[in-house]
C-alpha cells in the first residue's frame, strides 16, 4: 500500500507476500496458535462461537445476529493493519488460493440471488456447532429440533465494468499474479494486450489503439444478448472471460446485514472466507429430472470451480477514490489544487488539439456527479456532446480522447454507436426467468463510471424494435440518469450516476446532451504522459474534488436569480433544465478550483464560457 | 417445529376431536352449518376441495385461541388432522352417482377387508388418502396486509403465511404420486406406500407377513391404475414492483400447487396466495453438494387474483376514518386537486378537471338498452415542456388501473385489439390493446396528434360507445373498453402560433374534439413573475438538493385512491328542480354561440351530457346522492375556463373589458329574473360561470356603484339596481 512505484515491483512483492503467508502457516502450525486469521478464519469463527456458547448464550438467540465473531476480525484487519495482508481474489490468484482462507474481493453487485436458508447451528452429540461462514458441513441430514435454520443473502458480484488496468496494477498487484510458471506470464501478457492501456503503453499510445479497440469490440460482443441456456451461458461466459480477460465473478454470501446497506450496482470490498470447490463438479446427468426445469440450482448455473464462493465476514463500500494509488497523499491546499487544475487543463487542451473551450467543458464534465434527485431531475449531471467530428478527426482526436479519459478515470466504457449495434446490443439488463438471473446489459454500470459514445459511425438505417428501445434507453439515461431494467412483467427504474460524453458530427438528436460544444482543434499534440506523479495527482484531483460540498450565499443568489430571469426573458426557449445546467456549471467551476462557495467571479466565468459556446453554435 | 416445543408433545387425537367439533358445529353468519354442507357436497362428488377458512375458526363460538395458533404454526400437520376428522364426519351421499374405476377398486378392496384389518403390517393397511375423494386446504385469514416475499423469513418455516406477488413462470401440470400401490407376485397382496416427498424409493420386496414367513421375497409390481395421483404444478412468484426497495432486485419464491389449485394461475397474474412455507431438503447427490442448505417453497392453500379496480378496492379501517375526516373538511375539492402532481406548479383548474376524470360519473343504462357513458374524456394541449406528460403519468400512477401509451408508439391495433396467431397452438387469439386493458380505468395517450389518421378512427368508437369492435380473421366480436381517455397533444406547428386561429392550431378533427368533455390549452407565456418563480426554484434546488416546500402537505396517492374509490361508489342523480336550471344554462350557451359570428365550439347535446357528467362527479366528491346547483355552476365554470384557455385572446379582441362584461352579465341576469335585487352569492355564481374571478367582480361592483348604477350593501355586498 505504501509503495510509491509498486507497478514495477509488483511480481516480486507478490512472491514475498505469498511466502509470507506460507511462513505464517508454518508458524501457526508450530506455535499452535488457536487460529490464524488469514489461513484459518473459520477457526476464529469457531472459537468465538464456542466462547459465546460456553458463556451461556443460547444459540437460538444468534439468529440474524453476530455472536462476537466480527470483532476479532475487525481488530485484525483495521487495527493491526491486517487488511493489506489479505490476498485479493481475482482470476489469477484464484488458481493458488487455498479454500477456507481469508480473501478479499472487490466488485460490483450485479445480481441478487435472493436468500438462502441453511442450518446455522446444530447439536452434534451434546455440543453445539455452527456452519456460519461455511459452504457445507458433514452433519447428518434430516431435521431435528436441535437445528437452527438461519438465512443469508446471496449476491452475484462481478469485477467493476470498464475497470481500467491501472487501478489494479499497484494495489491489487500485491497478490495479483503468483509469477510462477509460464502460463501465468502468458496470461499476463495476454491481459495487457486486451486492455491495451497499461502504464507502459501510455508512453506510446497510438500503437496499442488498434488492439484496444478490437479488445473492446470483443467484449461488447460478449455482453450482447446471451439469453440462451444458462449452463452454456455461464460456461461460455466464464471460460471465454477467464482466458480472454481477467474476469472472475464471485458469489458472495452476506450474513446479518441490513438489506438497505447493499444495493445493486454498488461497488464493495468483501472480506471473507473463500471456497473454491473443484472436486464437487456438477454431473450433468445427475441434474435431476424431477425439477421440470423450474428449479435453479446455483451450482449448475455457476459451477463452483468457475465461480468461487465468498462467505463475507466484513464488507465496506468503495468509492471511485478507493481505486487510486493511495500512496499519493496530497495536502489539499487550494493552491496545490489550482496547480493541478492548470496542469490537467493543459493536458486536456493538448489532447483536444488546442481547443481550450472544449477542454474547459471536458474538465467540468469529468468532475460532474449526480448530487441529488429532485422530482425527476438529476441535479449535478453534465453530459457533454462534442460535435464536429468526422471519420478523420475521430481517428486522431477521438482515440486520443479515449485514452486520455481511460488514464484519468478508473471505470470507463465505450460504445461505438451504429445502427447494427443499436439493433443487436442489449443495453438494459433484463431478467431471464428461464434461469432466474438478471442478464447484464451494457448500461449496468457502477456509480461514477464514464461512458463515451461515438456517434460518428452512425449511418442511415432502419431501427428494429430493439433498436428503438435501445435509443430510448440511452435518451432516458441522458435526461434522467436512469436505466429501465426489464423484468418482463414490469420495468423498474434504477438510478445511475454515469458521466456521458458523446462524440458526433452534428448535434446528436438521439442523445440530447446537456452541453453541445462544437469541437475546433487547431493543432496536433502528443498526449504522452511522462510524469507519473502528475498523472497520479490528476487522478486524485478528479476523484476527490467532485466530492466537495457547495453552497450559494444569499448575495450571489440574488445575482444568479436575476441573471437567470434575464436569460429566460431573452430566450423564451430556455427551460428549467437549461437554467439548472448553468448552476451546475457554476458549481463545477467552483469545485474545480477547490472552493466550496460560489463566488461572483466563478459566476462570471460561467457566463463567459457559455457565451463562447453559444458563439460557436451559431 | 418450535410450536411443538412450546406446547409439549401434542395429543393429536385430542386435536382431531377439536377439529371435528369445529367442523360439525360451526355456523356461519346465516346460521348455516357451513362445513357440513360442504361435506355433503363432497359426499355427492360435486366438489373436491374442502377449504377451511381460518377466519371461521376465529369466529367460531367456542374459539380456542391456542388451537388457532397451533393451526397457523404447524399447518401441514393440521391438514392431516382435519382430513382425519372429515373421514369420521363424512355423511352418506344423498344423490346417486356413477361408479368409476376408483369406486370399483375400492369395493374390491373393502371385500378383502378382514384380511387387512388383522394384519399388523402398516404397509398393508390401506392408507386413508387412497379412500378420500376430497382435498383439504387451510386458508389464512384475509385480514391485514399480506407479506411481501422479502418479509418471509426463516422463522416462518412451517407456518401458514399470506403473500402477494406476480406469477412469472408456471410448469406443466403433472401427476404426483400420493399413494403407490403394488401387488405382490407371490402372495397377491396389495401393498401401499405413502409418498410425501417429490422423490421416493420404490419398494421391491414384498413386506407382507406371508412373504416374510415364507421367505419368498415376493416381487412387487407397481399398479399405476390403483395408485393415487394428485395434480401438481410448480410456479414462480415474484415480488411486485412496488414492494421492491430502491436499488434491489425483486425476490422470487417457488410455489407448489396441488390438486384443485392447479391451472389457477398463469404467468403475469398478480395474485395473493396463502400457503405453508416449507423447506425441501435436497436429496441424493445434491444434498452432498449443498450441505445443509435448504430450498424453500410455498405450498399453496388458496389463490386470490388481484383485481385493481376501484370497485373492488377494499378500504382499510384507518382509511375509512381518514376519508370521513376529509369529507367533513369543506375544502376537499381543492385539497384533492392540489395533491395531484404537487410538484407541478399552478394549473389548478386543470388539476381539478383531472380529479373529476378520476372520479367520473356513474354509467347510465336507459330502459331501451342505450348506454350513456360516465367516464370523462379530457384532452390537454399545449407547448412542449409544459409538463403535460408528467401530469399524464402522475394520473396513471394515482389510478388503480391505468395504461399509459403514446399515439406514435401504438398503432390502432395496439390501442384497441389485435388478432394474433398463438405460436404454440396456431389458434387465432384475441389480444386486447391499451384501451381494452384500461377497461374500467384510465387510458392516457400522449402525443395524441401524432397518431395516424386510420388509428384515430378506432378511438371514436371507444370514446362514445366504449366498446372495441373487431372483425378480423374470422373473429367478430366487441370488447368492453369502459375507459376514460386522457389525451395530450402538441399544437399543429410544434408550438402554439398565436397569429393563427385556435382551430388551425389544434390539429384534430372536430368529430374527435367534440368527444372530449374538456379541452385545455396550456401555453408557455412570457411572464416575468413566472420566470422569477422558475429561477428561484432552480436555485433553491441546487442550494438545498430538494424541492422547495409546497406550502401545504399533499395527500398521499394511497389516500387519494381510497377517497376516490369511496366517492365512486355513489351514483348521484339530478333532482327535478335543477333540471330547469341546467336546461336554461345550456340554452344560453347555445344562444351565445348563435350570436357570435365565429363560433369556436359546437355546443351539442354532447355538451349537455358533459355538464351532467361533471356535475355528477362533483357530487360524488361531496359524497352526496344528489347533484346540487353549486355542482352545476362549478361544471359550467370549468367548461368556460377550458374554453377561455383556448380563446382568451379572442375575448380581449372583442372590445369588452372584463369589468363591463361582468356588468352586462349581472344586468342581463337581473333582467331575466325580473328582479332588482341580486345577492352577492348569485352574482358570484353567474360571473364565475363565465370565467371571471371574485376580485374582478368586486372591482366591477365598486366601479359601477361609483356611477350610481347600483347600490352595494356594505356588509353582504348584495346588489340593488337603481331603477332609471
Amino acid at each position: 500500500m505504501s509503495l510509491p512505484s509498486s507497478v514495477y515491483l509488483g511480481p516480486q512483492i507478490m512472491t514475498i507476500n505469498k511466502r509470507e503467508i506460507e511462513i505464517q502457516r508454518e508458524n501457526a502450525a508450530m506455535v499452535g496458535l488457536p487460529y490464524d486469521f488469514l489461513v484459518n478464519p473459520l477457526g476464529a469463527v469457531r472459537s468465538t462461537f464456542e466462547k459465546a456458547i460456553s458463556s451461556g448464550s443460547n444459540p437460538a438467540s444468534f439468529d440474524g445476529k453476530d455472536w462476537g465473531a466480527l470483532q476479532p476480525f475487525q481488530h485484525f484487519l483495521f487495527d493491526q493493519n491486517g487488511l493489506s495482508k489479505v490476498p485479493i481474489l481475482n482470476a489469477s490468484s484464484a488458481k493458488w488460493l487455498q479454500p477456507n482462507t481469508l480473501v478479499r474481493f472487490r466488485g460490483m453487485i450485479q445480481d441478487m440471488l435472493g436468500n438462502e436458508f441453511y442450518v446455522g447451528a446444530y447439536k452434534d452429540g451434546s455440543t453445539w456447532k455452527t456452519t456460519k461462514f461455511m459452504d457445507s458441513s458433514q452433519c447428518p441430514t434430516g431435521f431435528s429440533p436441535d437445528m437452527r435454520i438461519w438465512e443469508r443473502r446471496v449476491l452475484y458480484c462481478v469485477p467493476v465494468p470498464g475497470q481500467n488496468s491501472w487501478t489494479e496494477s499497484s494495489r491489487l498487484g500485491e497478490s495479483n499474479n503468483s509469477a510462477e510458471g509460464t502460463s501465468e506470464n502468458r496470461q499476463k501478457r495476454c491481459r495487457m494486450d486486451e486492455n491495451g492501456v497499461d502504464h507502459m503503453d501510455i508512453l506510446a499510445p497510438s500503437d496499442e489503439l488498434q488492439n484496444s479497440s478490437s479488445g473492446k469490440k470483443q467484449k461488447d460482443e460478449q455482453l450482447s444478448p446471451c439469453s440462451q441456456n444458462i449452463s452454456t451461458m455461464a460456461t461460455s461466459r466464464s471460460t471465454a472471460c477467464n482466458t480472454a480477460r481477467d474476469f472472475l465473478p464471485c458469489i458472495v454470501k452476506i450474513y446479518d446485514t441490513a438489506e438497505s446497506e447493499l444495493k445493486l450496482n454498488d461497488v464493495f470490498e468483501f472480506i471473507g472466507v473463500v471456497t473454491l470447490d473443484t472436486e464437487l463438479k456438477v454431473d450433468k446427468d445427475d441434474y435431476d429430472e424431477f425439477s421440470n426445469g423450474l428449479s435453479e440450482d446455483l451450482s449448475v448455473q455457476f459451477p463452483p470451480d468457475m465461480v468461487p464462493r465468498l462467505h463475507c465476514v466484513i464488507h465496506r463500500k468503495l468509492g471511485v477514490h478507493d481505486f487510486l494509488h493511495t500512496c499519493h497523499v496530497l495536502e489539499p491546499t487550494t493552491h496545490r489544487i489550482k496547480e493541478i487544475r492548470t496542469a490537467l487543463l493543459n493536458h486536456l487542451t493538448i489532447a483536444l488539439g488546442n481547443d481550450a473551450v472544449a477542454a474547459q467543458y471536458l474538465l467540468l464534465h469529468l468532475l460532474s456527479k449526480v448530487h441529488a434527485r429532485v422530482d425527476s431531475m438529476a441535479v449535478g449531471k453534465l453530459s457533454l456532446n462534442l460535435t464536429g467530428f468526422n471519420k478523420e478527426s475521430m481517428s486522431i482526436f477521438g482515440n486520443q480522447l479515449r485514452l486520455t479519459v481511460k488514464n484519468l478515470l478508473p471505470f470507463t466504457e465505450y460504445i461505438p454507436l451504429t445502427v447494427e449495434y443499436l439493433n443487436t446490443a442489449s443495453l438494459a439488463p433484463k431478467k431471464d426467468y428461464e434461469i432466474n438471473r438478471l442478464v447484464p446489459g451494457v448500461l449496468q454500470l457502477a456509480e461514477g463510471s464514464h461512458l463515451m459514445i461515438d456517434e460518428t459511425q452512425l449511418e442511415v438505417g432502419t431501427l428494429s424494435l430493439l433498436g428503438v428501445e435501445n435509443a430510448r434507453l440511452l435518451k432516458n439515461l441522458m435526461e434522467l440518469q436512469k436505466v429501465e431494467y426489464d423484468f418482463k412483467y414490469y420495468k423498474m427504474d434504477m438510478t445511475t450516476d454515469v458521466q456521458l460524453l458523446i462524440l458526433s458530427e452534428g448535434k446528436s438528436n438521439i442523445l440530447p446532451a446537456d452541453l453541445v460544444v462544437p469541437f475546433q482543434p487547431s493543432a496536433l499534440g502528443s498526449t504522452a504522459i511522462t510524469d507519473m506523479d502528475a498523472l497520479e495527482a490528476w487522478r486524485w484531483y478528479l476523484s476527490n474534488v467532485r466530492l466537495l460540498p457547495h453552497s450559494i450565499e444569499s448575495e450571489i443568489q440574488r445575482v444568479v436569480e436575476n441573471d437567470l430571469v434575464a436569460a429566460k426573458q431573452a430566450d423564451r426557449n430556455l427551460g428549467s433544465q437549461d437554467l439548472s445546467r448553468l448552476l451546475t456549471i457554476g458549481r463545477l467551476i467552483c469545485a474545480s478550483y477547490g472552493e466550496t462557495s460560489l463566488s461572483l467571479e466563478h459566476w462570471q466565468m460561467v457566463k463567459e464560457l457559455e457565451r463562447l459556446r453559444r458563439e460557436r453554435l451559431r | 417445529m418450535s410450536a411443538m416445543k412450546d406446547s409439549g408433545p401434542l395429543d393429536f387425537s385430542a386435536e382431531r376431536v377439536l377439529a371435528k367439533e369445529f367442523l360439525a358445529n360451526f355456523a356461519d353468519a346465516n346460521g348455516e352449518a357451513k362445513y357440513l354442507n360442504i361435506l355433503q357436497e363432497v359426499a355427492n362428488r360435486r366438489v373436491r376441495a374442502v377449504q377451511i377458512d381460518l377466519e371461521d375458526v376465529f369466529n367460531y363460538k367456542d374459539l380456542d385461541e391456542d388451537f388457532l395458533r397451533r393451526i397457523t404454526e404447524n399447518t401441514r400437520r393440521y391438514i392431516g388432522i382435519f382430513a382425519d376428522a372429515i373421514d369420521e364426519l363424512i355423511p352418506e351421499p344423498t344423490e346417486a352417482f356413477i361408479d368409476d374405476d376408483h369406486d370399483i377398486l375400492m369395493t374390491q378392496r373393502s371385500d378383502d377387508g378382514p384380511d387387512t384389518v388383522d394384519n399388523p403390517d402398516p404397509r398393508q393397511r390401506m392408507p386413508p388418502e387412497i379412500k378420500r375423494y376430497f382435498e383439504v386446504y387451510i386458508r389464512a385469514s384475509s385480514k391485514g396486509r399480506p407479506f411481501t416475499i422479502r418479509e418471509v423469513k426463516a422463522s416462518y418455516i412451517g407456518q401458514l403465511v399470506r403473500i402477494s406477488g406476480i406469477v412469472t413462470r408456471c410448469s406443466d401440470v403433472k401427476p404426483l404420486m400420493q399413494v403407490a400401490v403394488y401387488t405382490c407376485e407371490d402372495c397377491g397382496f396389495e401393498i401401499y406406500q405413502e409418498v410425501t416427498a417429490r422423490v421416493f424409493m420404490p419398494l421391491f420386496e414384498c413386506p407382507s407377513q406371508r412373504c416374510r414367513t415364507n421367505q419368498t421375497k415376493g416381487n412387487l409390481i407397481l399398479q399405476l391404475r390403483a395408485s393415487k395421483f394428485l395434480k401438481f404444478q410448480e410456479a414462480k412468484l415474484q415480488e411486485l414492483a412496488e414492494h421492491v426497495p430502491k436499488g434491489h432486485i425483486p425476490r422470487t419464491m417457488t410455489v407448489h400447487l396441488r390438486g384443485e389449485l392447479t391451472r389457477k394461475v398463469a404467468p403475469g397474474d398478480v395474485v395473493e396466495l396463502s400457503g405453508i412455507f416449507l423447506p425441501i431438503p435436497y436429496t441424493g447427490f445434491r444434498a452432498m453438494r449443498a450441505g445443509l442448505v435448504a430450498d424453500t417453497f410455498l405450498e399453496a392453500m388458496s389463490i386470490t387474483h388481484f383485481k385493481k379496480k376501484y370497485e373492488e378496492y377494499e378500504l382499510r379501517g384507518d382509511e375509512e376514518e381518514l376519508i370521513a375526516r376529509l369529507a367533513e373538511d369543506g375544502d376537499i375539492y381543492n385539497k384533492l386537486a392540489r395533491s395531484l402532481a404537487p410538484e407541478i406548479f399552478g394549473h389548478e383548474d386543470i388539476k381539478k378537471a383531472l380529479l373529476l376524470l378520476l372520479v367520473g360519473a356513474p354509467h347510465r343504462k336507459l330502459k331501451d338498452g342505450m348506454k350513456i357513458r360516465g367516464d370523462l374524456h379530457i384532452c390537454l394541449m399545449g407547448d412542449p415542456g409544459v409538463a403535460k406528460s408528467q401530469l399524464l403519468k402522475h394520473i396513471i400512477n394515482v389510478a388503480p388501473r391505468g395504461v399509459y401509451t403514446t399515439g406514435k408508439g401504438s398503432s390502432g391495433v395496439g390501442l384497441t385489439a389485435a388478432v394474433q396467431k398463438d405460436p404454440v397452438t396456431n389458434e387465432m387469439v384475441l389480444e386486447g390493446g391499451a384501451l381494452v386493458l384500461a377497461d374500467m380505468g384510465i387510458c392516457a395517450i400522449d402525443e395524441f396528434d401524432k397518431m395516424e389518421e386510420s388509428d384515430r378512427t378506432a378511438i371514436h368508437e371507444v370514446m362514445e360507445q366504449q366498446t372495441v369492435s373487431i372483425a378480423k380473421a374470422g373473429i367478430t366480436t366487441s370488447l368492453n373498453a369502459r375507459t376514460a381517455v386522457l389525451a395530450a397533444a402538441n399544437p399543429a406547428w410544434g408550438r402554439y402560433d398565436l397569429r393563427r386561429t385556435p382551430a388551425e392550431n389544434i390539429n384534430l378533427p372536430p368529430a374527435l374534439l367534440s368527444r372530449f368533455d374538456l379541452l385545455w390549452l396550456i401555453l408557455d407565456r412570457a411572464d416575468m413573475d413566472n420566470d422569477l418563480e422558475m429561477a428561484r426554484h432552480v436555485v433553491f434546488v441546487h442550494q438545498n438538493r430538494e424541492s422547495p416546500a409546497l406550502g401545504f402537505t399533499p395527500l398521499e396517492s394511497s389516500v387519494l385512491r381510497a377517497y376516490i374509490s369511496a366517492a365512486r361508489r355513489l351514483s348521484p342523480y339530478v333532482p327535478k328542480d335543477l333540471e330547469e336550471y341546467i336546461a336554461s344554462a345550456y340554452s344560453s350557451i347555445r344562444q351565445e354561440e348563435a350570436k357570435s359570428n365565429t363560433p369556436h365550439s359546437y355546443t351539442t347535446v354532447r355538451t349537455l351530457l358533459s355538464i351532467l357528467r361533471i356535475s355528477a362527479a362533483l357530487a360524488r366528491l361531496r359524497f352526496s346522492e344528489t347533484v346540487a346547483q353549486s355542482d352545476v355552476d362549478e361544471a359550467l365554470r370549468l367548461m368556460q375556463m377550458s374554453k377561455f384557455s383556448l380563446y382568451s385572446d379572442d375575448r380581449q379582441k372583442s372590445g369588452l373589458d372584463a369589468i363591463s362584461d361582468i356588468y352586462s352579465i349581472l344586468r342581463d341576469e337581473a333582467a331575466r329574473t325580473n328582479k332588482m335585487d341580486v345577492s352577492y352569492a348569485h352574482a358570484l355564481n353567474w360571473i364565475s360561470r363565465k370565467g371571471y374571478s371574485e376580485a374582478q367582480l368586486k372591482e366591477c361592483l365598486e366601479e359601477y356603484a361609483a356611477l350610481n348604477v347600483w347600490q352595494i350593501h356594505p356588509h353582504t355586498f348584495d346588489i340593488r339596481f337603481i331603477d332609471a
